[in-house]
C-alpha cells in the first residue's frame, strides 16, 4: 500500500516539479519511468520509521524508571525484619538440666492450706490498700478543684495565671528512698563496672 | 477563649488595666461563670464599677514537703507474706552453678575425709581449682561486715521536732510560727498577696522570707492545692474585709534542708502529728491534699 502511496505521490510531485524544471530549462525526459530527482525514493531506508529525536527529558524518565525497578528488586528480595528477641521468655536449657533439681521436701497439708489462706489475706489487705489510695487521690483532686473555684470566684486574672502549665517543672528529678539513708563524705571503693547487656540491631 | 476577650475589649484595656491595678481583685457581684461574650459584659461592667472590691484578704501559703529518704519497715503482713513468697520461689527453683560448685566440694571433701581418693582426678581437679566455693562466701561476708551503713532509725534525731533529719522513712511537712490577728499559730508559711504578682509567686516569696533558713524546694504547677477561708469575727468585720482565703501551694524539698537554728520557729511534722498544732478547721483543710500514703 505504501508502494502505491508512493507513487501518487511520484505522479503528484512529477507534474508539480515538471513546470519549475521547465522554467529552470532543463531538457529532461518526460514519463513515469524517469522520475525528477525531487520525487520521493522509496528505498528501504525510507520505509522504516522514522528515528525518535531525542528530547532533553529522556534521561531523566530513564532515571525514574531504573529506580522504580530497583525499588521492585529490593522489595522482593528483602526479608522480613527479624524481631529481637526478649530473653525473660526464653528459658536457657542449662536450666532444665537434670543435675540441677532442687530436692524439697514436700509441703504438709497444714502448710498449704496456710499458705492459701495467706494468699487470701494478702488480696484483702492489697485491696484496702488500693482503695486508700484511691480515696486520698480523689481528696486531693476535689481539694484542688475548690480551691481553684474560690480563686475564680476572686479574680479571673490569677485564675487564668493559675491554670498556665508550669513549663519549667519537667523533666524533674528527686531522688527516691533506699534502704539506708545516705553516709556524709563516703568514699565508694574503686571498682569497674563491665555492662554484659546483649545488644539486638533490627 | 481569654484571647478573643481581650481583642474585643481592646479600647477599654488600659482603663480596665489601671482599674484591676486599683482594686485587688474582681467584682464578685458580677462574675457570671464565662462564655467569650458573656466575658465581654463582665469586662465593660468592670471598668465602670471600679469601687466594688472583693472583701477577702486573699493570701497565698506553701505546704513544703520533705519526701521519705529511707524505706518504710514492712507491716507484720508484709513481712509475712513476703517469707511465704521467698521460701514458695526457693522450691520452686533451680540449683544456680555456685550451689552446684558448693554441693560438688563437699562431695568432694568429704571422700577426701573417707579416704576413697582416686589420686589422678582428684590431682587434677584440685590443680585447677584453689579457692573453694566456701571459701569465697566466707570472704564476701567478711567484705559485708567491714562496711558500715548509716543507721535508718535515730531515736534522738526523731523526738527533735524541729530537724528535718528526723523519721526518715515519712513524708514531713514544713509548719512555720505566725502572728494571725492578734496571736501567734503555728500554720503553714503563709503571706500576703499583692498586686502585680501571681499567687505562686507570693507562695515562693512566703517561703524566702520565712527567718534564717533558705529552703531550696521545687514548686509543682502553677495552680493551688488548697484553699481555706477564715471569716474574721463579726465584731472585726468591715465592709472591706469579711474574712481571708488563704491558698496553699504544693512545694517538694530539693535535696538537703540547712540545719536549722535550734530557735528557729520552725517544726516538721508527719501527717498524724498535726493534730496537736494546728486548729481543727485548718487542719481539715490542710489534711485532704497531703497524701498519707
Amino acid at each position: 500500500m505504501s508502494v502505491a502511496l508512493s507513487r501518487c505521490l511520484c505522479r503528484i510531485l512529477s507534474r508539480q516539479t515538471a513546470p519549475s524544471s521547465s522554467m529552470l530549462g532543463e531538457h529532461h525526459p518526460a514519463g513515469p519511468w524517469f522520475a525528477p530527482v525531487m520525487t520521493l525514493k522509496t528505498s528501504a531506508p525510507l520505509r522504516a520509521q522514522p528515528k525518535k529525536k531525542k528530547k532533553g527529558i529522556d534521561p531523566k524518565q530513564e532515571h525514574l524508571s531504573r529506580e522504580r525497578l530497583k525499588r521492585k528488586v529490593r522489595k522482593l528480595e528483602k526479608v522480613s525484619a527479624e524481631f529481637i528477641p526478649i530473653e525473660d521468655f526464653f528459658t536457657p536449657e542449662k536450666c532444665s538440666e537434670e543435675t540441677r533439681h532442687r530436692s524439697v521436701p514436700r509441703l504438709s497439708f497444714e502448710e498449704s492450706e496456710g499458705r492459701a489462706l495467706l494468699l487470701k489475706e494478702w488480696c484483702r489487705y492489697k485491696q484496702k490498700q488500693h482503695t486508700a489510695e484511691m480515696q486520698a487521690v480523689e481528696f486531693a483532686v476535689e481539694a484542688q478543684r475548690e480551691a481553684l473555684e474560690e480563686l475564680k470566684l476572686e479574680s479571673e486574672k490569677l485564675y487564668q495565671a493559675a491554670l498556665k502549665p508550669d513549663t519549667l517543672l519537667f523533666p524533674f528529678t528527686h531522688e527516691g528512698p533506699a534502704y539506708t539513708p545516705r553516709i556524709t563524705n563516703y568514699e565508694a571503693p574503686i571498682g569497674k563496672y563491665i555492662d554484659t547487656t546483649r545488644v539486638y540491631k533490627q | 477563649m481569654a484571647a478573643p476577650c481581650r481583642r474585643m475589649a481592646g479600647r477599654s484595656l488600659s482603663q480596665f488595666l489601671s482599674c484591676f491595678s486599683r482594686t485587688s481583685v474582681g467584682n464578685t457581684g458580677f462574675r457570671q461563670f464565662s462564655n467569650t461574650s458573656v466575658c465581654r459584659e463582665s469586662r465593660k461592667t468592670e471598668n465602670v464599677t471600679e469601687s466594688a472590691r472583693s472583701p477577702w484578704t486573699v493570701m497565698a501559703a506553701v505546704c513544703l514537703q520533705r519526701l521519705p529518704v529511707i524505706t518504710a519497715d514492712c507491716s507484720p503482713m508484709e513481712q509475712q507474706f513476703g517469707q511465704m513468697i521467698n521460701q514458695m520461689e526457693l522450691e520452686k527453683s533451680v540449683l544456680t552453678d555456685h550451689e552446684l560448685r558448693l554441693q560438688e566440694e563437699a562431695e568432694r571433701l568429704r571422700r577426701l575425709q573417707a579416704g576413697e581418693y582416686d589420686s589422678d582426678e582428684e590431682d587434677n581437679q584440685m590443680k585447677q581449682e584453689i579457692i573453694l566455693a566456701q571459701d569465697l562466701e566466707d570472704l564476701w561476708e567478711q567484705k559485708l561486715k567491714n562496711f558500715q551503713p548509716a543507721q535508718r532509725v535515730n531515736a534522738d534525731v526523731d523526738k527533735d521536732l524541729t530537724s528535718a533529719e528526723r523519721c526518715l522513712a515519712d513524708t514531713l511537712l514544713l509548719l512555720a510560727e505566725q502572728q494571725v490577728g492578734g496571736e501567734k499559730l503555728w500554720l503553714l508559711p503563709q503571706t500576703q498577696w499583692q498586686d502585680g504578682e501571681t499567687l505562686r509567686q507570693t507562695a515562693e516569696r512566703a517561703l524566702h522570707s520565712l527567718p534564717a533558713a533558705d529552703f531550696k524546694a521545687t514548686f509543682l504547677g502553677n495552680a493551688p492545692c488548697g484553699v481555706y477561708k477564715y471569716k474574721l469575727p463579726r465584731a472585726a468585720r468591715t465592709e472591706s474585709s469579711v474574712g481571708t482565703k488563704v491558698f496553699f501551694f504544693k512545694a517538694v524539698l530539693s535535696d538537703g534542708a540547712p540545719p536549722a537554728a535550734p530557735d528557729a520557729p520552725f517544726l516538721w511534722l508527719k501527717k498524724g502529728e498535726l493534730q496537736g498544732f494546728l486548729k481543727p478547721a485548718y487542719k481539715t483543710k490542710v489534711e485532704r491534699f497531703i497524701l498519707g500514703l
